[in-house]
């Protein structure tokens, strides 16, 4: 439901932000101390963690061993290790440390969602709007996450391209890329693209498609179409490769920005991230991507992946789903908690994603829920937010693990991430601490300074009710 | 997997014309005696049982504790290396009433108007609606359903997830009367507004002054129909505030700022309600008002996002911010038909993370919010003569790796028959292609 909501209201968030202030009928509040106020922090050549269980995600777990961090990449990582000279150290004693977090589906740091006009808007681009400032990006630091796939919403067939970012808060927006993180792009199915769950507004055609043929019909013409632009470009420059001195130029096709991320799609460069539900759009859109010989790098949601996890697995494709969302829609009411597992267990590489503000803040927990629906194992369910969210985006030879010579992305924990009582201490991206709870505004904080305040002269107890 | 083992791990111990009954369906003839043996007894209102044993006898726990001895013909279930704790109450959800949220017809949450207190919860509740079974199966054995929109949205009922009618689940039907404190920017929860954008904040004010003094109006009449002897001509709704206006029903407020919580504080003086704060996000502000004058606050749920720029932590830490000042407090999912309910621990673990105390936590769970429904005298602990409501654990229910073996709902083992375990065991099944 309130999934729905995000993605068929984009521009919800200016009134939720409006309704946050305070009622009028009481006494003025104190203001909270801005989150924004927090430093940027600065970046150590050198840091060691000492004293932690590390979870490494790639080579088991390491009882009370150190990490070495140098220039923002992971140096050494092991328990034998010596402290260098002149290394910040991080005492990590009785405390855990995992890759940090990868939520493969985010719409954080997004100002806009969707471009619902058309069926096909490959030409639009989530790095052309994003935002640094967004609280939740700072929210989900707060949670041990590092990286965010960010995609657009699922309003059609063929959505926009998608940015891969890490959250560097503080920064100016444009340090958020993840430098080398392939291309990717945002494709939806099922009843979002149908538009089944919006209010029709009268005197307004439809948008086609309004079925699930019609969204392989969209699909279908759309890498046609790639293939002819392709084809003529090939042509193009085979003519202008020909061209003997004296002879006329060619004339190039015209640029098409749309049909060039398809063809990249094509070509393999662009990594298709496909939001999906039911099993039967799922094996149309995993054969019209054999028909046109490209691989969906992830299946996004993909609830009813567990009935056809042989299939998916067999396709080499990712999938990226709820933990435990059901029912919200009618394509959702087969979904089951055990789908991640399942679909593990089949040979499906899988993450476990938010799509929320709300569960990036705790993917940890949800994570978690793998090892109580269909048995997954802890490092399994470990990988599902880390190493396996890393493969499906194409960056795991830079983040996602515990080793050397990767990003020193990490998350460290008061005690295993999976146990209840457990919360993040602090968040390291390339080394740099950009979340650390002891210096971050917290509740207990805001009542202690509350309390010093010295109190206003008069109150009104009834919050104005005569 | 662990769900089919456990289907079967069941029938071991079953009595031999059970062991032929499929896994997942609920036998013709109930055992009524069983005896759970050799299990780690958590019955939160007193210390852990090591080694202990749990005799259930006609829907009631017979006994409990070590060294009790198991009555013959009981069917016994070897709790070794098991937990068992009192089964987990939600404190507010909508379960029942929706099936499918995205379905116009899969929700039944939403009467027209702002005054509805005459509406029955429990007359709307499905008993077999799928979300039953999956809630269930997580150790939640009740839950508080109510409806939501407008300003009185009727009475809550308390029901056990388990039942062929919505009498037979319910625990108690008319359990409080369940209104909402009007704010700015929309007049009940959802209400008008929340999504608009068209309302300046003025008006918006303008609009929350008015709902005000019409909620205030309207008690104020509903109080003097009650009153009058034998009213003719009936009103059934202002009939249907007596209870809480004589003070014998509790008033559920859902409230979320401070000055919604104020203003509930004096209506609730006003017409000396027994008053319920539920949500009530910004209820840190007032946690010692609150305490001293023994409010319950039922917090949650915590699996959401804190308002405006309030730190970080504000709702994972609001529970123990509360318990710490002496606050009783409970747990809710607001569960609309995604699912949540079953994950009622996890909303109390977040807490526990940011400062509530695990064993206040696991109580704010299962006792606390028996005594905020004036139930305790029958749920929420494992104690001799209380209702069977109960679960088996791997471990602490807290804890998401925690695996559910069994559950009892007054009495009886529930089969392992929902939805997703259906589906799951279907398809797990299914032969390579």
């Amino acid at each position: 439901m309130r999934h729905a909501l995000i993605l068929a209201l984009p521009l919800a968030a200016g009134s939720l932000l409006a309704q946050a202030r305070p009622d009028s009928t009481r006494p003025a509040a104190p203001a909270a101390p801005p989150v924004l106020s927090v430093p940027i922090p600065p970046a150590a050549t050198l840091v060691a963690i000492t004293n932690a269980t590390i979870i490494t995600a790639s080579h088991g777990t390491i009882e009370k061993g150190i990490i070495v961090i140098r220039n923002g990449k992971i140096s050494g990582v092991g328990k034998d290790l010596a402290v260098p000279a002149g290394a910040q150290v991080i005492d990590a004693n009785g405390k855990y440390v995992m890759p940090g977090i990868i939520d493969a589906h985010s719409h954080s740091a997004a100002e806009a969602i969707n471009e619902g006009s058309q069926s096909v808007t490959a030409q639009v681009r989530i790095q052309d709007v994003l935002r640094e400032d967004g609280i939740s990006l700072y929210r989900s630091l707060a949670g041990g996450v590092t990286t965010l796939n960010v995609l657009h919403g699922s309003a059609n067939t063929i959505g926009g391209q998608n940015a891969v970012i890490k959250l560097r808060w503080g920064l100016p927006v444009d340090s958020l890329l993840f430098a080398g993180a392939p291309p990717g792009i945002k494709f939806a199915l099922g009843e979002n693209v149908r538009q089944t769950n919006v209010p029709q507004i009268p005197g307004r055609t439809p948008r086609y498609p309004r079925t699930r043929m019609g969204q392989e019909e969209v699909l279908r013409d759309a890498f046609t179409r790639a293939r002819e632009y392709q084809a003529e470009w090939k042509a193009y420059e085979t003519a202008k490769k020909a061209v003997k001195k004296g002879q006329l130029e060619p004339i190039p096709p015209a640029r098409d920005l749309q049909l060039d991320a398809l063809v990249e799609i094509l070509e393999g460069k662009r990594l298709v991230h496909a939001h999906s539900y039911r099993s039967d759009e799922i094996l149309m859109l995993l054969k019209v991507a054999k028909d046109f010989g490209f691989r969906i790098a992830s299946l996004q949601h993909v609830l009813e992946g567990y009935k056809i996890a042989d299939e998916i697995a067999a396709a080499g494709t990712g999938a990226s789903t709820f933990a435990d969302n059901w029912a919200y829609k009618l394509e959702a009411y087969d979904a089951i908690p055990h789908n991640a597992a399942l679909m593990a267990e089949r040979g499906v590489v899988v993450t476990i994603n938010s799509d929320s503000d709300e569960r990036a803040r705790r993917l940890y927990q949800e994570a978690a829920k793998a090892m109580k629906y269909g048995g997954a194992s802890e490092e399994e369910a470990i990988r599902m937010i880390t190493l396996n969210a890393a493969k499906q985006l194409g960056v795991e030879k830079q983040t996602g693990s515990i080793d050397i010579g990767k990003d020193a992305d990490l998350a460290i924990f008061s005690g295993h991430p999976f146990a209840p009582a457990s919360r993040v201490e602090m968040t390291l991206i390339d080394g740099r601490v950009f979340f650390d709870r002891n210096k971050a505004p917290t509740l207990e904080n805001l009542i202690e300074m509350l309390k010093r305040r010295p109190r206003p002269n008069t109150t009104s107890e009834n919050g104005g009710i005569k | 997997m662990k769900r089919l083992l456990l289907s079967s791990g069941v029938v071991v111990f079953l009595a031999a014309p059970l062991a032929a009954q499929s896994p997942t369906a609920r036998p013709p003839v109930r055992p009524t005696v069983y005896a759970i043996t050799n299990a780690t007894l958590v019955p939160v209102v007193g210390p852990r049982v090591p080694n202990g044993t749990v005799v259930i006898r006609d829907g009631k726990i017979a006994a409990a504790g070590a060294g009790v001895a198991v009555p013959a013909g009981a069917t016994v279930i070897d709790g070794s290396g098991l937990f068992i704790y009192p089964g987990m109450i939600d404190s507010g959800t909508r379960l029942g009433l929706v099936e499918i949220g995205s379905v116009p017809g899969g929700q039944d949450t939403q009467e027209l108007g702002q005054f509805n207190p005459q509406d029955d919860v429990l007359s709307a509740v499905n008993p077999h609606s799928e979300h039953v079974g999956i809630t269930r199966a997580n150790g939640v054995t009740s839950v508080i359903t109510s409806a939501e929109g407008g300003l009185i949205q009727g009475t809550a009922a308390l029901i056990d997830l388990d039942g062929w009618t919505p009498d037979e689940m319910a625990e108690s039907g008319r359990v409080a009367m369940v209104m909402t404190y009007p704010r700015v920017g929309g007049g009940g929860r959802f209400g008008g507004g929340r999504f608009g954008g068209g309302q300046n904040q003025g008006d918006a004010a303008a609009t929350q002054n008015r709902q005000v003094r019409e909620l205030t109006e309207y008690l104020r009449n509903a109080k003097a129909y009650n009153e009058r002897p034998n009213p003719v001509p009936q009103n059934l709704a202002y009939a249907a505030l007596g209870p809480a206006l004589r003070g014998e029903q509790p008033v559920v407020f859902d409230v979320q700022t401070e000055g919604q919580i104020r203003g509930a504080l004096a209506l609730a003086d006003s017409f000396k309600l027994k008053l319920v704060l539920r949500g009530a996000t910004e209820a840190w502000m007032l946690a010692d008002t609150l305490a001293a004058r023994r409010i319950p606050v039922i917090v949650g749920p915590t699996v959401s996002t804190p308002t405006g720029d309030a730190p970080y932590d504000a709702v994972y830490a609001l529970g123990g911010v509360l318990a710490k000042a002496g606050v009783l407090i409970a747990f809710q999912t607001e569960d609309g038909g995604e699912g949540n309910s079953r994950n009622l621990p996890y909303n109390a673990a977040l807490a526990t993370a940011y400062g509530l105390d695990p064993d206040e936590a696991l109580r704010s769970v299962t006792i606390n919010p028996a005594k905020i429904w004036g139930v305790a005298d029958k749920l929420g602990s494992i104690e001799t003569g209380k209702v069977a409501n109960l679960f088996v654990t791997t471990g602490d229910p807290l804890d998401v790796r925690t695996v559910v073996k069994h559950v009892f709902i007054r009495g009886v083992l529930m089969p392992w028959d929902d939805r997703h375990t259906r589906l799951y065991e279907k398809f797990r099944a299914r032969p390579k292609p």
